[in-house]
């Protein structure tokens, strides 16, 4: 599975969707998907699915708006 | 009203009162602009003493309009901009009020006299020849505040507070705050919840320097981190939530608040979880647990969190022993006191920290207030189930529907009410999805009334913004279910355990 689906996976999760209806593109805050404690609950189970740790304090709402975004920040981190 | 005294002794030492981002406001200038508030309304309103509404989040003249409505001798209703307008409405209809501060957009229709930011900025700058003499003050038995909170029928019920509650708060919370006047506390928790009152009852009186933390701040953790460091704060008062929500962050530990001596909880449960990771992040803070209903103002009992208390897994972090003044016992489902430490129970709570009752519900008042024979107290029975041990009091759960979601006091049956209003809903049933010792989220079931054709994250979608017009946004379900029929229990009701499982087990 790719980075991309397996964050869009976590995302079902989170907000309650099924399978193929978040795509990479929508943004997660306008569509009000995520709160902050969604957020947070969010970033703790991408830790946890990668293996990677994520600095919330450097997490700004612009860099997780889409599951596009917050794939390419699990790249990174595991770069 | 002690706050309001020390405002110009604090201001005679150059004390800053707020901080909000880059601006900050002085207690000297709190005093001169709350004064020419008060000013403002004796002039405008004359006797009638109706409580003027506040609505608003952290906007630095809000504190200035909370202040200058109690030196003109009238009591306050703060709602949070987070209310929707409807939500809103009803509060209005209650209270009926000659006053409204609109700092949030509310533009209510009305017969009151709206104030917009910009008219209040005026109001506060007009110079005062003599200042609002005390006899106009809240004193003795008037009310302070009127905080509306969430209620089982679907509208918010309001819960009045005296000068003379907030008194015996204040002393009783005083042994608690460090012995030196100033430092800088949090200012995190929204007007609209009385556990701001250890910001702005006890921390102002203080001469403490309120550090602003609002909505805006806390979507932006990059901001918030940044805000925190630059911050100073000596004392930490917030819901567990909020610290949680911080402390998933590596960054919030002693080197971004270097001078943080001091934690102190209200509003929802302490968990070990959290006072663990405290401990270790910052080493030299005192972790301090606190409870209380608002009915009985703020908070009625306190603890320090000890490392033994910390490290003994097979009890709750407890709540603590009852602050000065109050009397605290437990009584079984026919109101029998129960004597003697381990016995589950019902928090009834006594003493001059409870209130006067519901604003405007004789029938709600009568139903949880009393007047105890035997000690002439005001009582109060909470609904909280307690046991003790000791001095300690260890909290156990509600003996109703009624529960904390993020530091927030929720009634499930408010949520269901409000849902059931939206368009195309026949039946709802909500259920809170738990995780340890805390609610995580609430899950909506829905029955349709036809089929919308929706897929579900559309239809989730949908129904959070139309909920968005009822009910504030913590209130609103992450997640929402749409079913064709509801589980039954034997007795023929919806079966919320079931509903609870098949989440749990993921079967929905």
């Amino acid at each position: 599975m790719s980075t991309l689906e397996t964050v869009i996976q976590v995302l079902n999760g989170v907000c309650g969707a099924e399978e193929g209806e978040i795509t990479s593109d929508l943004d997660l805050f306008e569509e009000g998907l995520l709160d902050s404690f969604g957020t947070i609950q969010l970033l703790m189970e991408l830790e946890e699915r990668f293996g990677v740790s994520l600095e919330i304090g450097e997490i700004s709402c612009q860099l997780i708006a889409t599951p596009e975004k917050i794939a390419q920040l699990i790249r990174e981190a595991q770069a | 009203m002690l706050v309001l005294e020390k405002l110009r002794e604090h201001g005679e030492k150059g004390r800053i009162a707020l901080v909000n981002r880059e601006k900050q406001l002085t207690y000297q200038e709190l005093d001169m602009r709350s004064d020419a508030f008060a000013a403002w309304l004796l002039a405008t309103l004359g006797e009638d003493r109706t409580p003027v509404v506040l609505y608003g989040e952290k906007e630095m003249d809000f504190l200035c309009c909370l202040l200058g409505t109690l030196k003109s001798g009238r009591a306050y209703v703060p709602i949070d901009r987070a209310v929707p307008r409807e939500r809103a409405t009803r509060i209005l209809e209650e209270v009926h009020p000659k006053v409204i501060v609109d700092f949030g957009g509310l533009s209510p229709q009305t017969e009151a006299q709206v104030l917009d930011p910009s008219k209040v900025a005026e109001l506060l700058t007009r110079p005062l020849e003599v200042p609002v003499p005390r006899e106009r003050w809240v004193h003795g038995e008037d009310v302070v505040y009127i905080l509306f909170t969430s209620g089982s029928t679907g509208t918010p019920k309001g819960v009045p507070i005296t000068v003379s509650n907030l008194e015996n708060f204040y002393w009783g919370l005083l042994p608690w705050y460090p012995k030196e006047e100033g430092g800088v506390i949090l200012h995190q928790i929204s007007y609209s919840f009385d556990v701001s009152g250890c910001a702005v009852y006890v921390g102002l009186a203080r001469g403490m320097t309120l550090f602003t933390v609002d909505k805006e701040m806390t979507r932006e953790y990059e901001e918030l981190f940044a805000q925190l460091g630059r911050s100073g704060l000596t004392l930490w008062a917030s819901t567990p939530s909020f610290a949680e929500l911080c402390i998933q962050s590596g960054l919030f530990q002693e080197a971004l608040l270097p001078n943080l001596r001091q934690f102190l909880f209200c509003g929802e449960v302490l968990t070990h979880t959290l006072c663990d990771a405290l401990a270790h992040r910052f080493p030299r803070a005192q972790v301090i647990n606190t409870y209380g209903p608002t009915e009985a103002t703020v908070l009625v009992t306190a603890v320090e969190v000890t490392d033994r208390m910390r490290e003994d897994d097979s009890r709750s972090i407890p709540i603590g022993r009852a602050i000065p003044g109050v009397q605290l016992r437990l009584e079984d489902k026919d109101g029998t006191l129960i004597p003697g430490d381990g016995r589950e129970g019902q928090l009834v709570i006594l003493g001059p920290s409870v209130g006067p009752g519901y604003f405007g519900r004789p029938d709600l008042t009568e139903k949880s207030f009393f007047q105890d024979l035997v000690t002439g107290l005001r009582g109060y029975r909470t609904g909280d189930l307690c046991y003790r041990a000791g001095e300690l009091y260890y909290y156990c759960g509600r003996a109703d529907n009624q529960l904390k979601l993020n530091g927030f006091r929720v009634e499930v049956e408010d949520v269901e009410q409000n849902l059931q209003k939206l368009p195309n809903v026949s039946r709802v049933a909500v259920v809170p999805v738990r995780e340890g010792e805390k609610v995580q989220y609430l899950a909506a079931f829905l029955l349709l009334q036809v089929p919308d054709g929706l897929t579900p994250l559309k239809r989730s979608i949908q129904l959070k913004r139309q909920a968005s017009a009822l009910l504030p946004d913590y209130m609103i379900p992450r997640k929402f279910f749409a079913v064709d029929a509801f589980p039954l229990n034997v007795n023929g009701k919806v079966d919320k355990k079931e509903l609870a499982r098949r989440l749990q087990e993921g079967e929905v």
